[in-house]
């Protein structure tokens, strides 16, 4: 099995996906020489907006590259953000201090992430159905704080937090952005830790028997990625300054399938922060193209199939991939 | 494990009966929740409330019936929330173009052909780990429930607006056979026609064995991919079969009314005894498994817990179940 896993490849990979984006851009700019087709694809605002958009999910893609790396999926991404976003807010109303509230949310974060780990790695439970049946809980629970209503800040400061726009362009957001992406990066290629999540995944057995800690740092990959998930939705709750119990229910899938189309297998040992940098920015341009170009009401829920029948084909030739090379050896 | 579907003969003594409990704990579970509710809230014991829950009973159970046997052969279908909002919207929308009979026979293909399309991409793309069927069958579930979406433009279809005759879905609905309801006797062919192909089929069988050890099953030449194409065949058929029941009961169809019945299957199987990783399992116990959910459910309603809280608590069984199970599994490998 060792050689398997150790030879499976990504599928789209970075230099693919790269390749794509720039095909989506070219075609928005083909599309803008036409009356019918033109659109605001390439308005400041929509690119800011965009910028922001993928902000919050690449925070929380950082976290899932850590887990799908380490052969781990985390499926509690979206509960945990919407969670977040509805308690902070709320303990910021209630009177706490701004710092305070952020840091018990990412306290928050981090004890549901040791749930997560300790279930899934030291009990050996599917992580799949764990962090699934997580993400109820933690929305259900956002729901019956809230009421199932969002919750709106009255504290200006807070909004200020990831809107404020260093030397007037970029906004606050942006840079937590690239400060996550970098660290995650830093810590991946250069620290002991990060070699290791790569041996977890790429062969469980193997890393044990190297003396690698296998089952601490397969549990630390899911703090990682619930405390990501907590700081975006601190941010997605203080860029809009109101939060909803049900902001995240599309999240994790789609955050899942941006970083398998940058080049992460899910079956472990291969992928990185770049990778997911590159597919989640990819699916975010698809996304905002296709709802930029708008043609008309009969298609409103084509990028919805679109997305269904992308993640499909990816996963397909995921698993096809290590199949024909399975059947080489 | 056997000892839950044998019937018991003559005389039983205390000591067989205890274990058998200690083995099946989820009788005790049951029945400590009716005596429970029971108690605390006397309109439990009411005609009313035990029609409430049998009616509830039809939708999950169809689900959960079919899931069994995609559990029990290793694999999983987290697809059939998408293939009920899919088929629902489908049989309500035709009824008017094609009358109500063949358009529960279009629904129902629908969800036939839905669960063979994922038998087939499971097949060609080799997926022989419950881990890739999993990601691929999420995946089917959101182009099935986007194309309920595109096919219906989000608006919900209502059973009662349709100018055909729609007695076979009023009948499902509220009409009775006998004593029983019609939906109850739907469940009981079922369950009959599932059980036979489960013990006295050798398609049945090789599913169980599919389950056990996939590559000792391979190589006894067992046809793995015949097994895989069989199960996922029967789960799109019974979600197909529930969204029907569904949609009769809610007169009406809405394009994301099936997304909560994929957890709450999944946990029906679960929670009934059936081993997430296959090989171990029975479509009995997924009645008693989705009989305790019902009835937990009916419990937190009498008792005024309000949804949000029930929702939750499905998230925590379902953490539970999987767990509980998994150090089950641990401790019979040990």
């Amino acid at each position: 099995m060792t050689s398997i896993t150790q030879a499976s490849r990504s599928v789209i990979g970075l230099q693919k996906a790269f390749l794509a984006i720039l095909m989506v851009v070219i075609a928005m700019f083909v599309f803008n020489q036409f009356d019918a087709t033109r659109s605001e694809f390439f308005s400041q605002l929509n690119l800011i907006n965009l910028a922001k958009d993928s902000s919050i999910l690449l925070i929380l893609a950082m976290g899932e590259t850590f887990c799908l790396i380490a052969m781990g999926v985390d499926l509690s991404i979206g509960g945990m953000m919407a969670l977040s976003g509805v308690v902070v807010l709320q303990l910021i109303n209630a009177g706490v201090p701004i710092p305070v509230a952020i840091a018990l949310v990412l306290l928050l974060g981090l004890l549901v992430g040791a749930i997560n780990g300790y279930i899934s790695v030291y009990q050996k439970a599917e992580p799949f159905i764990i962090t699934l049946g997580m993400g109820i809980v933690l929305t259900g629970l956002g729901q019956q704080l809230t009421d199932a209503h969002p919750v709106t800040s009255a504290v200006p400061d807070f909004a200020s937090l990831a809107n404020f726009q260093l030397f007037g362009v970029v906004p606050v957001l942006v840079l937590v952005m690239f400060a996550v992406v970098g660290i995650t990066f830093w810590v991946l290629r250069t620290t002991s830790f990060g070699r290791n999540v790569y041996a977890v995944g790429g062969d469980y057995e193997v890393a044990k028997y190297s003396g690698i800690n296998v089952m601490r740092t397969k549990a630390a990959t899911y703090l990682i990625s619930s405390v990501l998930a907590s700081l975006g939705g601190i941010m997605l709750a203080s860029q809009l300054n109101s939060a909803s119990s049900i902001s995240g229910d599309a999240v994790p899938l789609y955050v899942v399938c941006a970083v398998v189309v940058g080049g992460t297998s899910v079956a472990g040992g291969i992928g990185g922060a770049i990778k997911s940098f590159i597919g989640l920015i990819l699916l975010g341009v698809l996304t905002n193209a296709f709802n930029m170009l708008r043609i008309d009401s009969l298609v409103s829920y084509l990028p919805t199939l679109l997305l269904g029948v992308i993640i499909v084909s990816i996963l397909w030739l995921d698993s096809y991939g290590r199949k024909r090379r399975r059947e080489a050896i | 494990m056997s000892a839950a579907t044998e019937p018991m003969r003559g005389r039983v003594s205390t000591h067989a009966a205890v274990t058998f409990l200690k083995n099946n704990p989820i009788f005790v579970a049951i029945a400590i929740l009716a005596v429970i509710t029971s108690i605390v809230e006397p309109k439990f014991r009411t005609t009313e409330n035990l029609d409430n829950i049998i009616r509830q009973f039809g939708v999950l159970i169809f689900a959960a019936l079919g899931m069994t046997f995609v559990i029990m052969a290793g694999f999983i279908d987290l697809s059939i929330g998408g293939i009920i909002s899919l088929v629902a919207v489908v049989t309500v929308t035709q009824i008017d173009q094609v009358g109500q009979g063949p358009a529960i026979l279009i629904g129902l293909g629908v969800g036939l052909a839905c669960g063979l399309l994922n038998a087939i991409l499971i097949l060609t793309a080799g997926a022989l780990t419950q881990a890739e069927a999993l990601f691929i069958t999420f995946g089917m579930s959101l182009v099935y429930g986007a194309v309920a979406l595109m096919y219906t433009q989000g608006v919900t279809q209502f059973l009662t607006y349709s100018q055909s005759d729609i007695s076979i879905f009023n009948a499902i609905n509220s009409g009775s056979i006998g004593p029983l309801s019609v939906s109850a006797v739907m469940f009981l062919i079922a369950l009959a026609i599932l059980l036979t192909i489960e013990r006295r089929t050798y398609m049945g069988r090789t599913v169980v064995l599919t389950g056990g050890n996939k590559v000792a099953a391979r190589l006894a030449g067992i046809p793995i991919s015949r097994s895989i194409l069989m199960i996922y065949a029967i789960s799109g058929l019974m979600s197909a079969i529930g969204a029907v029941v569904l949609a009769s009961r809610v007169t009406l169809a809405d394009p994301t009314m099936g997304t909560p019945w994929m957890t709450q299957a999944i946990l029906a199987v679960v929670v009934g005894g059936t081993a997430l990783v296959g090989g171990r399992g029975s479509v009995l116990w997924t009645v008693f498994g989705a009989l305790l959910l019902i009835l937990l459910n009916n419990c937190l309603n009498l008792l005024g817990f309000s949804s949000y809280i029930q929702f939750m608590l499905r998230g925590v069984i379902l953490i539970l179940a999987i767990w509980l199970d998994t150090a089950k599994q641990n401790a019979v490998s040990k």
